[in-house]
């Protein structure tokens, strides 16, 4: 019987500190795991439990996953407490992916907020992996502190290759910090994406992503050009626990990442 | 599909035979009550329950807390298997209006693979109300005290024996297994049938009037439309949060998925309830139902909202378990006529 509530193994190759509270594991899965860009996965600590992750590598590298998580409960706790060796379980992938084919021809703006990064870089890299399919991409990222930006050196390779159009604000600067102040909300305009013929990618805190889906509707990108990475609590991962349960939707399955038009009407949507 | 006829005595010995083949549950009589149990081939004949047992088919078909297997050398099968070829008498209209809810939202798409196999090998045995308690109004949420479709068999009390109806290939097939006991089912037994039907239905719906439960055929617009009104926090006062409304109910069907072990790691399915504080919340500790209004409110909103919108059908039966099962005495009945008086 194929089960689908069991993980297959996964050994801990790397662990990289991206900022104090957040940490990228790269995990070698005893069996491949392909998956779509924005698919999710159910990352199992033995014995502790499991958790949802979107992947931040890339769609197009298959023998290693990566994972960045933020140390917020029990599960990602204990994940935190794991070092290169570790044996973990990776069960999945659950949801849809982004709808890359409707991204095609057209303009890509990526609005990332805190760890809210973590998969839109599984979609940046996608994306540079035939960027010449996309009208013009540009990354618009906020971050708490210049502390709180994870993979930083990474995000200056793309500026400096020019690929991806790329800036960065924080909400507060620190001594070093020569860059933008300000919330991700202020720099979405002037990108130079026609918001008329161009799709939104949101991901980060839900009052960021709320925030930044207002100032996309204000700035003229139609509710079903923008695509929000829901967060809702989620057991089983493919429609059946009704833990992620959002208005006539299962976050799981029909997402994790929905348009504003599919959820504009539900209640609950920003918490 | 198509009726037949069997008499009182041929159906006992047929019940006799099927407890010796195949794991049986049937209605045991307490008081008042019918509890739904396994039966031991040694046991007296099951009694035709006048009306729905305490115990939903849910706990047979989808158990409270299962093992779905182990991991990372925890052994891999899932157990216990609890195999076999399994009959349950005496599921109710309501029970089975519950398994439509139950079979999308556990057999849709990718199926819960312990939830198929059950519902793979146990045969429905339903059967007509001949009465109702207090608490039922399966009525008012387009149901009828005798069932439609959706059960493999279906028995109808008549004089000297019961209208069998099969509902599915495997009702069918067991017709046909044990042909010589049954007849056709002739014209006059089944206008007896109907005529019992609808004197039920009559009697149901006029304790319904008389309670002043009128809310029925309104129930969706019903909660959608008095989200904001001050009765859900009213009525959530008297809430423990136990989760007893979902246990008992018979399309509650929401899990979660525990990890055990230190070195053998093992996974169980646990019945979960949407009245729990943690139910909702999310790795970061941020919950979109902080408060216990709320999430009363979110049973109702799955219920009439949810279920009618995505399955296709009334997420309530009526089978009036949670109005029993409350020690709070939220009585949903009562919840729906107060909704229903705020506009
Ligand atoms: S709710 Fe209806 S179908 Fe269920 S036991 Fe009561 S009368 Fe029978
Ligand atoms: S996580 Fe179980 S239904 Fe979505």
């Amino acid at each position: 019987m194929n089960n689908p509530y069991l993980p297959v193994g996964a050994t801990i190759r790397e662990v990289v500190e991206e900022s104090p509270t957040i940490r990228s594991f790269v995990l070698l899965p005893d069996e491949p795991v392909p998956f779509l860009t924005g698919q999710f996965l159910a990352l199992t600590v033995p014995g502790v439990g499991e958790a949802p992750f979107t992947p931040s590598s890339s769609q197009y590298v298959t023998d290693r996953l990566e994972l960045t998580v933020m140390r917020v409960g029990t599960v990602t706790e204990a994940l935190h407490a794991m070092r290169p060796g570790d044996r973990v379980g990776v069960r999945g992938p659950f949801g849809t992916g982004y709808p890359l084919d409707a991204f095609r021809g057209r303009g890509v703006l990526v609005v990332g907020g805190g760890v809210g990064l973590a998969p839109l870089r599984s979609l940046l890299l996608t994306l540079r992996h035939d960027i010449e399919r996309y009208r013009k991409v540009a990354l618009r990222y906020g971050a708490r502190t210049p502390a709180d930006i994870i993979y930083r050196r990474e995000v200056e390779e793309w500026r400096r290759d020019g690929r991806i159009d790329v800036a960065i604000t924080v909400d507060r600067g620190d001594g070093e910090w020569t860059g933008r102040v300000g919330l991700v909300t202020t720099i979405l305009q002037d990108t130079g994406i026609d918001p008329r013929d161009s799709v939104a990618v949101v991901c980060g805190p839900p009052v960021m992503m709320k925030f930044a889906t207002f100032k996309l509707l204000d700035i003229g990108f139609p509710p079903a050009a923008i695509h929000l990475s829901m967060e809702k609590n989620m057991s089983c991962g493919f429609g059946k626990c009704g833990h992620c349960r959002l208005g006539t939707v299962y976050v799981c399955r029909d997402g994790p990442v929905l348009t504003y038009e599919r959820v504009k009407d539900f209640r609950e949507i920003w918490e | 599909m198509a009726t037949y006829f069997i008499p009182t005595e041929e159906w006992e010995a047929l019940v006799r035979a099927l407890s010796r083949s195949a794991r049986l549950y049937a209605p045991r009589a307490e008081g008042e009550d019918y509890r739904l149990e396994p039966a031991g081939d040694d046991s007296p004949p099951p009694p035709f329950s006048r009306y729905r047992a305490v115990q939903s088919l849910k706990a047979i078909l989808f158990e409270p807390r299962f093992d779905v297997g182990g991991y990372l050398g925890g052994g891999d099968a899932a157990g216990p298997a609890g195999g076999g070829e399994a009959v349950v008498l005496g599921a109710k209209g309501c029970n089975i209006a519950a398994l439509a809810v139950l079979d999308f939202a556990l057999g849709a798409d990718v199926p819960d693979p312990f939830y198929a196999r059950n519902r793979e090998r146990t045969l429905i045995v339903s059967s007509d109300c001949l009465d109702f308690k207090e608490v039922c109004f399966c009525t008012l949420v387009g149901g009828r005290p005798y069932p439609e479709r959706g059960f493999d068999l279906n028995l109808s009390p008549v004089e000297g024996g019961f209208v069998v109806e099969t509902g599915s290939p495997n009702g069918e097939a067991f017709v046909a297994r044990f042909k010589d006991r049954f007849a056709p089912a002739s014209p006059a037994r089944l206008a007896a049938r109907d005529a019992a039907r609808a004197e039920l239905t009559a009697r149901l719906r006029e304790h319904q009037r008389r309670l002043g439960y009128l809310w029925g055929a309104v129930s969706r617009e019903l909660v959608e439309r008095v989200f904001e009104s001050p009765v859900w926090a009213e009525e959530a006062e008297r809430c423990v949060e136990c989760g007893a409304c979902n246990f008992v109910c018979p399309t509650c069907h929401c899990f979660l998925l525990s990890d055990h072990g230190r070195e053998r790691f093992r996974r169980l399915r646990n019945w979960d309830s949407c009245q729990y504080k943690g139910f909702a919340r999310v790795g970061g500790g941020g919950s979109p139902r902080p408060a216990l209004f709320e999430r009363l409110r979110n049973r109702y909103d799955k219920k009439f909202v949810f279920c009618p919108a995505v399955i296709g059908v009334s997420g309530c039966t009526g089978c009036g378990r949670c109005v029993e099962a409350c020690i709070g005495r939220i009585d949903m009945r009562e919840v729906m006529k107060r909704l229903s008086g705020c506009k």
